[in-house]
């Protein structure tokens, strides 16, 4: 009985010893970038932050200077929002062409990076270094012109322009990402599939697109938050029923004290399911991104 | 794979880019040469637009402005990007929250980010961080009309929106790292800054190149950020080249629809030359495979 307790308190105590020095260096470097990460996730909130404050405060007390840090709060703005200004029909459009430019964009992207990916030629190179050039050219040099032939076309103002004008604008790097994952995938396994009788497109289809699930996932996210985000080609390309809850806030800014405080309500609706949105992508994203587009 | 298959797959993408990018830039470059207004057939000027842009001192100061935000933008990108993921990655439990917290900045519009960023800095909002800064240095910064801390404010923001970006990738860069290596590097005694300077990052390069691309394509494009930071922008000189185009060719009555063109012209060629280095890259690259 003795001799097994014994037995089992050196069992235990043993293995720490020779564990001790580096068990006592490595919390504390391990608390101070911690702390020092606390920090920085209270400064990169702080907008967001103080924002939620500015806008649930009463209007009277909400511009004041030096602030005021406490009130009783209120949702008079978002009520106001909802009820003065068109905000639902921005809000709607902004998801509506978020949706149609992810759909199109994975839907046209992914047949041609998978080609891009399977065909060794100066064509597929010179096609990358032209994605490489549209992805960084200056928006207003196709926007532009766009407001142009959009306004000939009778298509002005309207939701799905602008989405199809974001496929295009963001084609090139939904391409690219896509590529690059395409390109970690084996080509013997097209040729094992095509011996077995599937065609080009059946290759794409049936063994592709289920191995892609990562990459598609990561593209999908990307390009839905870049025309989610899109400020500029929104602007330009519509008036008043395709508006974006971006060029909603813009036009909002500069105005008086409530629509500010209408504005910041905005500004909330639009973060919150994206703060969700956030958390749910960016485990998807560093898979994603390992697995795909940084190799180069 | 055959050419017809790769055409044919290849189809529906170039199609939308030649209607969507290539035939808009062809009517960019068309209108640089051309007097026009919208809707309006215009009359062949030669390279007077040019001429008018490049003697125009605003564009000179744009230019300047936006080169200088680039570079002092990336160069904590890249840097402040690499800390973040590293810290990040060396985290258990919490690392799901943090990186969710993280991205907020990145996910939220970058026009809707930057106008509660600049309700930090307002007086007229009940700024906080302007309070906060006059109280301790008890001098009033004017944020919006003094040229420095505007300047100062508008990189914070563009850091603040862009700093996510560089850190997700950099993390998912850094799990590519052998661990063996590391692991061999620590064994011969090297201390965690050696080991992060010469084993980590020249494992990285790859990566910090592909970072440093995206900031400066993202930072010379300024423009959504300038909207609400900088209203006063082309009277301080905090004008992006970006905002002198829109200002130019867009809001003043889009007389000069012609000098916009010819600018973004010129901002294509420069964009081009920056980009040579991956160009050649990408390349060589092809080539060898």
């Amino acid at each position: 009985m003795t001799a097994t307790t014994t037995l089992m308190e050196t069992d235990l105590v043993q293995p720490e010893t020779p564990s001790e020095p580096r068990a006592r260096r490595r919390p504390l470097t391990g608390l101070v970038i911690g702390l020092l990460l606390l920090v920085v996730c209270v400064l990169m909130l702080s907008p967001v932050l103080w924002t939620a404050a500015s806008v649930t405060k009463p209007t009277d007390v909400a511009f004041l200077n030096p602030p005021v840090f406490t009130y009783r709060p209120t949702f008079d703005a978002f009520v106001d929002l909802w009820q003065t200004t068109n905000f639902y029909k921005y809000l709607a459009n902004t998801f509506v062409v978020a949706i149609i430019s992810t759909i199109l964009a994975l839907v046209i992207g992914l047949p041609a990076a998978y080609a891009l990916s399977r065909f060794p030629s100066w064509i597929s190179v010179v096609l990358l270094i032209l994605a490489l050039v549209f992805r960084a050219l200056p928006r207003f040099a196709v926007v532009l012109p766009m407001y142009d032939i959009s306004r000939a076309l009778g298509v002005y103002d309207t939701t799905y322009a602008v989405a199809v004008a974001l496929v295009a604008i963001n084609q090139p790097f939904s391409i690219w990402l896509l590529r690059n994952f395409f390109a970690e995938i084996p080509a013997q396994l097209d040729e094992a599939a095509m011996l077995d009788g599937c065609s080009r497109f059946q290759v794409l289809r049936r063994i592709m697109v289920p191995l892609m699930g990562p990459g598609i996932i990561t593209a999908g996210i990307f390009v839905f938050l870049f025309a989610f985000q899109e400020y500029l080609t929104a602007l330009i390309l519509t008036d008043v029923n395709a508006r974006t809850v971006p060029v909603f806030i813009a036009t909002q800014l500069g105005q008086t004290l409530p629509m500010l405080q209408q504005a910041g309500a905005a500004a909330m609706l639009l973060t919150l399911p994206v703060f969700a949105f956030a958390f749910i992508a960016q485990r998807y994203l560093v898979a994603g991104l390992n697995a795909g587009s940084v190799k180069g | 794979m055959r050419k017809r298959e790769f055409y044919a797959l290849v189809a529906p993408s170039l199609l939308v880019m030649f209607g969507f990018l290539v035939l808009p830039l062809y009517r960019t470059v068309e209108w640089s040469l051309e007097r026009v207004n919208y809707g309006e057939a215009g009359t062949f000027v030669g390279l007077a637009n040019y001429q008018q842009a490049l003697s125009d001192p605003r564009f000179g100061r744009a230019v300047l402005f936006t080169v200088g935000l680039t570079l002092a933008v990336t160069a904590v990108l890249v840097v402040g990007g690499y800390l973040l993921a590293v810290a990040v990655n060396g985290l258990g439990r919490w690392r799901p929250v943090v990186l969710g917290v993280l991205l907020v900045s990145y996910v939220v519009p970058q026009l809707v980010g930057a106008t509660m960023f600049s309700w930090l800095f307002d007086e007229n909002f009940g700024g906080v961080f302007n309070h906060l800064v006059s109280t301790l240095t008890g001098q009033e910064v004017l944020w919006y009309t003094d040229p420095w801390p505007n300047r100062l404010l508008i990189g914070l923001d563009l850091i603040w929106h862009l700093v996510p970006f560089s850190m997700l990738v950099l993390l998912a860069g850094l799990q590519g790292v052998s661990e063996e290596v590391i692991e061999s590097a620590k064994i011969d005694g090297a201390t965690t800054l050696q080991r992060h300077w010469h084993v980590i990052v020249p494992s990285l390069r790859g990566v910090l190149g592909f970072v440093s691309l995206i900031s400066i394509m993202d930072v010379l494009r300024t423009f959504d950020a300038l909207v609400p930071l900088s209203p006063q922008a082309p009277q301080i000189g905090n004008e992006s080249i970006m905002l002198y185009i829109f200002n130019v060719a867009f809001r003043d009555g889009g007389q000069q629809l012609g000098v916009g063109s010819a600018i973004n012209v010129l901002m294509i060629l420069i964009i081009v030359v920056l980009l040579f280095p991956f160009i050649r890259n990408i390349a060589k690259e092809a080539r060898s495979a």
